[in-house]
């Protein structure tokens, strides 16, 4: 399969926003990606994944290193990368459908279709009947799931998820994991999914990254071998190829806290 | 809470809906029924008040007395005359000021070099009333409309310029980022991310600028107009007419009353309430 993304020796360092010292988030990240695979990205806080994923998103400018989709250099945001955020980033003056139709909107795309286009996603995520509610009437789930569908429908190449589940009730997170899983497999979307929860890594990739303590560099890379149609919680934790998997990135990344908590 | 909030989602799609007899429906609710006892309590006390005291034609005539007054002034035309006179402009020198005041505060606001440095200054201005400014403006064109309309505009654009500039740069940076990364440019975050999200300020903006403008207008009648309310009142004083300056009085407080429940309220519901920026 083709690469579709390309991260070689990224160095990052950036001030301090207090005391102005120059903090080393990133050390020589060497990272490839597949088209149509599903990345997650674990470490303890502070190891510079959401580093990582600013500069590819192209919301936070590099200077060492090189960063390519389809080999072509990243400046900057770009409709080919797609990003959710960990939580308030669907704008509150919109409601669930001209959230969902913004990037068609920003691109556009003539009305007709892009309403045609925001009802797929919208039956996708299943928010169906929760189309013109703002915001602020929805609850965290359905807040992400819009946020998800909103990415999805500016059909990027790369789909960047920024802990998008970390801040919604535990019933709800496992939920909207399996239907990520779902729609993974319904759009064949290359993902790179950020987040502190080594279950929910193991259980979304194909390939689990571990980020060590800062400065942030791969300290391994583990495959995940499950089809991603077996991937049902109610399966998962008496699937022995989920749960050595799973137990392995734990003991990776808690050397990486167990290492800080000693210092 | 949620209950609550279906409720009033319930009551606001009805509201939408609203014909005439949701209109009378609105009229005879309860709040209606305490505004109309309460103005009646008010009534009663004043006409008590008016009938005890000595000389209550010098002192407080009662609200016969006004009411009377006021359909003397309908019937010679010079209500009417005054009070349009002193609409035309406070509706002129708010728009303007509010017109103006809204793409100042946004260019200034979007960057934030050029944002500091406006900022002490708006910030100095928004402090400096019209009615500080006043003897300066009449030392330069005497008491003449242009120094009326002068107050206003002044009046009204400084609170709205310093909160649209003060609700931009409060905008959540998430906001922007996600925009971009929608591949919005720059002119299609300005509209659909910057002046929405700082819209809670730009309506506390026009608010002060109408509310603030509206003290001007009267305050700048009396000091230098020929006509209006604030021309009427003062010039009642000045010829012991007691009840025309009651009349004038009343006439200020119902005028913003009515533009608060018609214009600003209206405006704010379908906006910031709406859409969960405040709660009411």
């Amino acid at each position: 399969m083709p690469e579709k993304l390309l991260v070689e020796n990224l160095t990052h360092h950036y001030p301090d926003e207090y005391t102005g010292e120059s903090v080393h988030a990133l050390d020589d990240v060497d990272l490839s990606v597949q088209e149509g695979e599903f990345i997650s990205v674990v470490g303890p806080s502070g190891c510079g994944k959401s580093t990582l994923l600013n500069i590819l998103a192209g919301l936070l400018p590099y200077h060492v290193g090189k960063v390519t989709v389809d080999g072509h250099m990243i400046h900057g945001p770009g409709p080919e990368r797609g990003v959710v955020f960990q939580e308030h980033a669907i704008l509150p003056w919109r409601t669930v459908n001209r959230n969902i139709g913004h990037g068609l909107e920003i691109r556009g795309v003539p009305k007709a279709e892009r309403d045609n286009r925001v009802a797929q996603f919208v039956d996708l995520v299943g928010l169906t009947g929760f189309e013109d509610k703002y915001p602020h009437e929805l609850s965290g789930g359905m807040k992400q799931r819009t946020a998800v569908a909103r990415t999805l429908c500016a059909d990027p190449e790369v789909m960047l998820m920024d802990e998008p589940f970390a801040a919604v009730d535990a019933q709800t997170r496992i939920t909207l994991q399996e239907e990520l899983i779902r729609i993974s497999i319904a759009t064949k979307k290359t993902i790179i999914f950020i987040t502190h929860s080594v279950d929910e890594a193991a259980f979304l990739a194909d390939r689990c990254v571990i980020f060590s303590r800062r400065p942030g560099r791969i300290k391994a890379i583990v495959d995940v071998d499950i089809p991603r149609e077996e991937r049902i919680w109610g399966n998962m934790n008496a699937d022995t190829r989920f749960t050595s998997k799973r137990d392995e990135i734990l003991h990776l990344v808690r050397e990486e806290v167990s290492v800080e908590h000693e210092e | 809470m949620a209950v609550t909030n279906t409720d009033r989602s319930i009551s606001e799609a009805a509201g939408r809906r609203s014909t005439l007899a949701q209109l009378w429906r609105q009229i005879i609710r309860i709040d209606a029924m305490n505004l109309v006892i309460l103005v009646a309590v008010v009534l009663v006390i004043w006409t008590v008040i008016s009938a005890t005291i000595a000389n209550p034609a010098r002192y407080l005539p009662s609200p016969l007395v006004v009411g009377l007054s006021s359909v003397d002034m309908i019937y010679k035309g010079l209500l009417p005359s005054y009070f349009g006179d002193t609409m035309l402009r406070l509706v002129v020198g708010s728009f303007i000021g509010i017109v103006v005041g809204v793409p100042f505060g946004l260019a200034v606001g979007l960057n934030r070099t050029v944002a500091d440095m406006f900022y002490p200054i708006l910030n100095f201005f928004q402090s400096v009333s019209g009615i500080a400014l006043f003897p300066i403006l009449v030392i330069w064109w005497g008491n003449s409309d242009t120094t009326v309309l002068a107050v206003i505009l002044y009046t009204a654009f400084f609170p709205i310029a310093f909160n649209v500039l003060s609700g931009v740069r409060e905008v959540p940076i998430r906001f922007i980022q996600a925009a971009r990364t929608l591949g919005a440019s720059r002119w299609q975050i300005i509209k659909d991310v910057l002046v929405p999200g700082a819209m809670p300020h730009i309506a506390t903006g026009i608010r002060l600028s109408i509310g603030f403008g509206w003290r001007a207008v009267i305050a700048g009648e009396m000091l230098a107009g020929r006509e209006g309310l604030g021309w009427m009142i003062f010039s009642a004083q000045d010829g012991d007419n007691t009840a025309r300056v009651i009349l004038g009085m009343v006439m200020i407080g119902l005028t913003w009353i009515v533009l608060d429940h018609y214009v600003l309220r209206p405006f704010e519901s379908e906006t910031i309430e709406r859409w969960g920026l405040v709660q009411r």
